[in-house]
């Protein structure tokens, strides 16, 4: 039966169970799109755009992101063209400002070629990618954790700000929060944040082949999906 | 009441209702809208009703209470039929006059009558105003001619005669492709064909199928589907019944904006009525088809008109967007196909059906057709909803119906398209207004709202007025919007401060295009359209915030400074005594002055000199 799926991206030729999402079928083939609120397993929201990628159909292309979006015959994937790597660059600056004081975050705006970060930091303790709300809700079947709150409002709370009897107390929430571990130089005071940039020099290698996973050990920092299977 | 079988039955019941209203010499429409309601048409309504009893003219003179005539500036207004005599700023007192003089001897009271903004002369009849006049109405016409809480007037105006042509002569496919060749897109802001919509939602797999109405309508200053919904409620279930009978759905919503109290009262109303009829609910019309329709009011949120996010809303949950990579007319309500269309756009299906699909594409421009209803607002001289065709310039809609510059100031822009429209500038006015046209120009029909502004208007001032507003209506649910529109805001607050840099001008321009791409859903995706447009076509307005700290048209508090000018002040001390932070100083008699670093610019000073001698500067 028809199980597997060709698509191309990137214009290499990948072939993946159907069902898949375009982010693990690209990272299964070692093609690294750069992703925060994704967890394999997991269903997708949507919520970082880190992942975004173009999708060329009839000629036109849409851009969207590649951990929501499933493979589907045929489909042609472009995952780091320059308007790509430019919004991804500019969400990833916007991420690092919000949250400095993540190792993960900082790990990813490395990866995605951050130099300067142009945005005054903000130093918030969490980025809301729900991460922790959905490991809860669907591998725990508990629903300890919701967001609350809208636009700026919007934040992780658990109910009546109690943790409450039916929570499994799993520490998974934690387990999978980018925020959790801070950068190499340790945490960043209020007034004292910076840009980290500190394993450039395992980047040196991937610069020119942004396309490529170079096994980067930055995965590691970000629960890279490839990363982490290792 | 007996059920409508056959065309038969239905006409019948239309000729009749002609004939009740043939019995009257006169009929009076009274404006009952939630604008005319404001000020203050109840109380006419009653003394109208209890001055015709008393005078024993019930019998030879009708009162209908209709919805929105689109001019509620002038509300509470009244048309005298046949003789189509217009008034306007009717009040409770005038009744006995309009009773004993206009409706018993025809007389016309010229008091009531209403003055042409621009050549200062009353007139009499509605056909001969110049608002009315420069429009082409089909959807918002029937508004006056109908009592939306009364099926016959709507049935009186060949309504339900497309439900019954589709139901007895059309297949779904048939219907789809009148659809399609009519060119009806989206009325809602996406400007999606309507025609390819159905079919997909028919196409897809999965059953019950829904239709819904999207009447949530949150941009500040729309109005336009209340008008509709709370005036014409029939024509929204006949589009949906036909678009339901299309598609193959069996259950129908309408979700309502929960401000919207008159326009959920008239559609419980109509389905009601509809109901009793056998024009909804069970065996329609005596055929196997059934559908119903219930109302659902909204979440209150600006963001739950979003398709996916209305959804969720309906569902019960919280009202945010998800992800669009799978269509909802494959699974959208309860994960089940659902085809969603505006207000306007179901109201204008019988009118399609009815007259044929020729006669819809026969207006409008190659790709926009139809009429589309648009709400005027802002410096000029006539506001109000307005329904012209598809590709009208924006010059005829700004000067010949809205009449030009109500203050006198010349117009300098337009912002079209709601919240996340742009801004166009005067050279672009000749610009027709369809999807693609204003699309191209950095703007957008979006919705239909349409705000005028004059010199005294600051873009940039104007810019960070509606990106505070998305941002402030942004679920939070995605980082380029959330976080990308408050950095915006943070840069361009900065610049009406006189904080602004040129490095800040860029980052400013490189988030927009990110948030613009890369957010999840349109919200996002448009949001920068305000600062997009006001950096390209008032780009030096930009500049002399930025360059020289200045604001142009005197609008950014901390850029300007009130003075007071010697020699046209004459001491008399008015200003110092209204100033409520203290900053004025000087002698009575003798000149005054104002220390700039007390000076909070509430501007009460200017308000209150009658010799004109405080300045902006
Ligand atoms: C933030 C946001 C708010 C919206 N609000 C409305 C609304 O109030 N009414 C509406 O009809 N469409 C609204 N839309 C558009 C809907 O998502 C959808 O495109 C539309 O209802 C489809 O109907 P149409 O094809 O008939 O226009 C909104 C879209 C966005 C992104
Ligand atoms: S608490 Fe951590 S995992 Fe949860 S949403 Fe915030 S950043 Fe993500
Ligand atoms: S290990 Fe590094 S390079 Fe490889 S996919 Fe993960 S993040 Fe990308
Ligand atoms: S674009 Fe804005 S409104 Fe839409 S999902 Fe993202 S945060 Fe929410
Ligand atoms: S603008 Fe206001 S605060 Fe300033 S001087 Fe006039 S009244 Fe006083
Ligand atoms: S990983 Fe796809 S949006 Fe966050
Ligand atoms: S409500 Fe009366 S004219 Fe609009």
């Amino acid at each position: 039966m028809n199980e597997y799926v060709t698509l191309t991206i990137n214009g290499s030729k990948v072939k993946t169970p159907q069902g898949t999402s375009v982010l693990d079928a690209a990272l299964s083939y070692g093609i690294c799109i750069p992703h925060l609120c994704h967890m394999p397993g997991i269903s997708p929201i949507g919520a970082c755009r880190l992942c975004i990628v173009e999708v060329v159909k009839n000629g036109k292309s849409k851009v969207t992101t590649s951990c929501t979006l499933e493979v589907e015959e045929g489909m042609v994937i472009l995952a780091h063209t320059e308007r790509i790597l430019k919004a991804r660059k500019n969400i990833a600056e916007m991420l690092v400002a919000e949250a400095p004081n993540s190792r993960a975050i900082q790990d990813i705006a490395l990866r995605c070629g951050v130099k300067e970060v142009r945005y005054p930091f903000r130093n918030k303790d969490c980025v809301l990618c729900g991460r922790c709300v959905r490991i809860c809700a669907e591998t725990w079947q508990s629903k300890s954790l919701g967001f609350v709150g809208r636009g700026s409002e919007r934040h992780v709370a658990l109910p009546f700000d109690k943790r409450p009897e039916f929570c499994k107390q799993c520490n998974d929430c934690i387990n999978v929060c980018p925020m959790t571990i801070t950068p190499c130089p340790g945490p960043m005071k209020k007034g004292e944040e910076f840009f980290c940039g500190l394993c450039e020099s395992q980047l040196s290698m991937a610069e020119n082949i942004v396309d490529t996973c170079v096994d980067c050990r930055l995965g590691e920092g970000f629960n890279c999906l490839r990363a982490k299977n290792k | 009441m007996n059920t409508i079988t056959s065309m038969k039955s239905l006409k019948e019941l239309s000729e009749r209702t002609k004939k009740d209203n043939q019995k009257y010499s006169k009929i009076v429409t009274l404006c009952a809208g939630t604008g005319c309601q404001a000020s203050g048409c109840s109380s006419i309504i009653t003394s109208l009703h209890e001055e015709l009893k008393h005078k024993g003219l019930t019998e030879k003179i009708k009162i209908r209470t209709t919805g929105c005539h689109g001019f509620c500036e002038q509300g509470p207004l009244m048309v005298i039929e046949p003789e189509n005599i217009f008034y306007s700023f009717v009040k409770p007192k005038d009744i006995p006059e309009i009773v004993s003089e206009t409706l018993s001897k025809d007389k016309i009271i010229e008091r009531l009558l209403y003055t042409d903004a621009t050549s200062g002369k009353k007139i009499t009849y509605e056909r001969d105003i110049s608002f009315y006049k420069s429009q082409n109405r089909t959807v918002l016409e029937q508004n006056k001619l109908i009592d939306p809480c009364n099926i016959n007037d709507y049935i009186a105006q060949g309504g339900y005669s497309a439900l019954v042509k589709v139901l007895t002569k059309m297949s779904p496919e048939e219907i789809i492709q009148e659809i399609k060749e009519s060119g009806l897109r989206g009325r809602g802001g996406g400007g999606f064909p309507t025609g390819k919509k159905w079919e997909y939602c028919r196409n897809a797999e999965g059953s019950p199928k829904y239709v819904i109405c999207n009447a949530d309508e949150g941009d500040p200053g729309a109005y336009m589907d209340r008008s509709v919904l709370e005036g014409n409620p029939h024509a929204v279930i006949e589009g949906m019944l036909i678009g339901a009978f299309a598609i193959g759905a069996k259950h129908g919503y309408i979700y309502v904006r929960n401000e919207y109290p008159l326009a959920v009262k008239h559609s419980k109303i109509a389905i009601q009525q509809a109901e009793e009829l056998g024009l909804l609910g069970k065996n329609i019309f005596g055929t196997n088809f059934s559908f119903d329709i219930k109302i659902v009011r909204g979440g209150g949120a600006f963001i739950c008109g979003e398709s996916t996010a209305l959804m969720a809303s309906l569902e019960g949950k919280v009202g945010e967007p998800r992800p669009k990579d799978i269509h909802t007319t494959d699974k959208g309500f309860n994960d089940l196909p659902s085809n969603l269309n505006n207000v306007e756009t179901w109201a204008n299906v019988p009118f399609i059906i009815k007259n044929g699909a020729s006669w819809f594409a026969s207006k409008g421009t190659a790709k926009s057709k139809g009429t589309k209803i648009f709400a005027l607002t802002g410096q000029i001289k006539n506001t109000g909803l307005i329904e012209v065709p598809m590709g009208t310039s924006l010059r005829k809609i700004i000067y010949d119906i809205g009449g030009g510059s109500a203050t006198g100031k010349r117009i300098k822009a337009v912002q079209t398209g709601g919240p996340s429209g742009g801004c166009l500038p005067e050279e672009l006015f000749d610009l027709p207004v369809d999807f693609e046209a204003l699309a191209e120009a950095g703007s957008m029909v979006g919705s239909g709202g349409m705000v005028v502004m004059d010199e005294s208007t600051c873009m940039v001032d104007v810019a960070k007025y509606f990106l505070k507003f998305l941002l402030d209506e942004s679920c939070g649910k995605c980082v380029p919007c959330r976080v990308g529109l408050s950095r915006m805001l943070e840069i361009i607050d900065d610049i009406t401060k006189g904080k602004g840099t040129e490095e800040k001008m860029e980052l400013l321009k490189e988030t927009a295009e990110t948030v613009s791409i890369a957010s999840l859903c349109a919200l996002g995706k448009t949001a920068p359209n305000p600062i997009l447009s006001t950096i390209k076509y008032f780009q030096s307005e930009y500049e002399a915030h930025i360059k020289d700290k200045r604001c142009p048209a005197g609008v950014c508090r901390e850029l300007i400074h009130y003075s007071i000018d010697e020699d046209k002040c004459t001491g008399c001390g008015s200003c110092l005594k209204a100033c409520p932070h203290g900053a004025i100083s000087g002698e009575k008699k003798k000149s005054y002055r104002i220390d700039d670093d007390q000076c909070e610019k509430c501007g009460i000073c200017k308000e209150v000199c009658k010799f004109n001698a405080i300045t902006i500067s």
